[in-house]
């Protein structure tokens, strides 16, 4: 019974026993916060009580849709591109020793340098609007891509590709029947990475200055000290991000029926901790 | 094949490795031997077998012959043709797991195959008449995460032997697997070569192996890496596992050993 559990790729939570402890805390700090509204212990300013927040949700619901949709087309183009660009020059980097050269240098150069800070320039350079906002948000997830993929290639094992090369592949042939296969499973910890990052790039993005998003809304609630506003506009990155995470998540094991994941975190936890 | 037919053919030379060199920089002594000097024959439908020390170069004999590594110096020919890089009529069995995880053990037999653009219906037809060969029939769709370790080499050797390579070479194929998988492969990858007798070049630091498997044993002695001897196998086909424990067999273990003993070269 017990191993049976331990094969499946996710735990099982419908049983109340699993539920129960992975409700506790976020019980515990509704009830906190009704609390602590209810006694006026933090002035509303702060922490608004949920009757508020309630209100402002519903104050703010026409401008909600157009908001989501404008955020998650701005967020997905940016990632979608980065994830692209990154990846891509990943593969070119490994494959030609003069593109790794000429973009090696690049990445090496951009990595380390703050993406926001960059927001000021980018503002200058493109000006307001659209295109310099999704250009933040793809050069921060390009550059997570682009050193995943260089390091997930060099860590292809050797043997697969002697092993294709003396069943007669070619270069191109080993890269995309060996390396690229070999490579997905791995980008796809840093395609979650990226993809919880563009979020964040996102609402600095919008900061820069749009005049529509989810980011934008947030500034707008600040500008009037509407807590409860920017408390609903939390919540709803929060599930997006969660959403577009839980999403990649299904994709990895369309993608990736092979990979060997025998045991879950809850196994290794069993052996090297207290289960 | 005819008695005749099959001796004269067997005569033919099918690899000649001729003065054969190859060394490796290293920084502290300058330029380390592997393999000095050496040259032997391969001969047509020839299951020959390679034993030597650890570093006595065997497995480089194999990379140089596979086409992997560029020879140090001297020639190796297949039938006449000097060899340059790989090419499909050499293939290989590895000693680790080369089998490749993201395709079923179909998609993994398949692969030379579909490299040398083989026609679809040629290909499965090959692919199955292989997994028959090796006694995987039915495991089409697996992944080899879901084989044993046995299975996976089966698939090793299906995959090396489905494009029909005039040359097939094993590099301790058999070595990572516990005693019992490897007696029964050892038997079973007998009777696919009595099927097809592809010359066979199968390294090995296992003497009884050698012996069970080989026409001929060539026997390698280390630093640099050279020929001590070569032995002409007598016992008859088809083996069957229990020959190892006739008393000839086991007499010809001993010397053997003795020969590989007298030729351990001074290694730590």
């Amino acid at each position: 019974m017990k191993s049976r559990k331990n094969d499946r790729l996710q735990p099982e939570v419908n049983r109340l026993g699993d539920l129960l402890p992975k409700l506790v805390v976020p019980l515990a700090l509704l009830a906190l916060w009704i609390v602590v509204s209810e006694f006026r212990l933090v002035r509303p300013i702060f922490i608004p009580p949920p009757e508020d927040v309630w209100k402002s949700f519903l104050g703010m619901s026409a401008l909600l849709p157009h908001a989501i949709l404008t955020t998650l087309a701005m967020t997905l183009t940016g990632f979608g591109i980065g994830v692209a660009f990154g990846t891509v020059s990943g593969l070119a980097m490994a494959y030609s020793k003069a593109v790794r050269d000429f973009l090696g240098a690049i990445f090496d150069f951009t990595r380390p340098v703050p993406v926001f800070a960059l927001i000021p320039l980018f503002i200058l350079w493109f000006g307001i609007g659209r295109a310099p906002q999704i250009a933040l948000i793809a050069l921060g997830t390009s550059v997570v891509l682009g050193v995943t993929t260089m390091e997930a290639i060099r860590n292809v094992p050797p043997i697969f590709i002697r092993a294709a090369l003396t069943l007669g592949a070619d270069r191109r042939k080993i890269y995309t029947t060996v390396i690229v296969p070999d490579i997905v499973p791995h980008l796809i910890g840093a395609i979650r990475v990226a993809a919880a990052a563009s979020w964040g790039l996102d609402v600095a993005a919008e900061f820069m200055g749009s005049q529509a998003g989810l980011g934008y809304l947030i500034i707008l609630q600040q500008t009037y000290l509407r807590t409860a506003g920017i408390v609903i506009l939390v919540v709803i990155y929060s599930l997006l991000a969660v959403l577009l995470d839980t999403l990649i998540a299904r994709l990895e094991k369309r993608l990736t029926p092979w990979t060997e994941r025998r045991s879950s975190i809850g196994v290794v936890a069993s052996i090297v901790g207290n289960a | 094949m005819k008695d005749s037919e099959a001796r004269s053919d067997r005569d033919a030379v099918k690899i000649r490795i001729e003065h054969l060199k190859f060394s490796y920089p290293d920084k502290q002594v300058g330029w380390v031997d592997v393999i000095d000097d050496l040259s032997f024959s391969v001969y047509n439908h020839e299951f020959l077998t390679i034993v030597g020390a650890s570093g006595c170069g065997k497995t480089t004999l194999l990379n140089i012959i596979a086409g992997l590594l560029p020879q140090g110096g001297g020639q190796v020919f297949l039938d006449d043709r000097e060899i340059k890089g790989p090419g499909l009529d050499r293939t290989m069995v590895f000693q680790d797991d080369a089998v490749f995880p993201w395709f079923t053990v179909h998609g993994n037999v398949e692969y030379g195959l579909k490299i040398s653009k083989t026609g679809r219906e040629e290909r499965a037809r090959r692919v199955a008449h292989t997994l028959e060969l090796v006694g995987l029939t039915g495991c089409e769709g697996l992944y080899p995460r879901q084989l044993s370790g046995g299975m996976r080499k089966r698939v090793d050797v299906a995959r090396a032997i489905v494009t029909r390579p005039e040359v097939l070479m094993m590099d301790e194929p058999f070595a990572a697997l516990d005693v019992m998988t490897k007696e029964n492969l050892q038997e079973q990858f007998l009777e696919i070569w009595n099927e097809t007798r592809m010359t066979v070049v199968f390294v090995t630091h296992d003497l009884e192996e050698a012996l069970f498997m080989a026409d001929r044993v060539v026997v390698m002695a280390s630093r640099p890496g050279r020929i001590a001897r070569i032995v002409d196998v007598p016992f008859a086909r088809p083996r069957l596992k229990d020959l190892k424990t006739f008393p000839e067999f086991q007499t010809m273990r001993r010397e053997l050993g003795h020969v590989l003993d007298a030729n351990r070269g001074q290694v730590a």
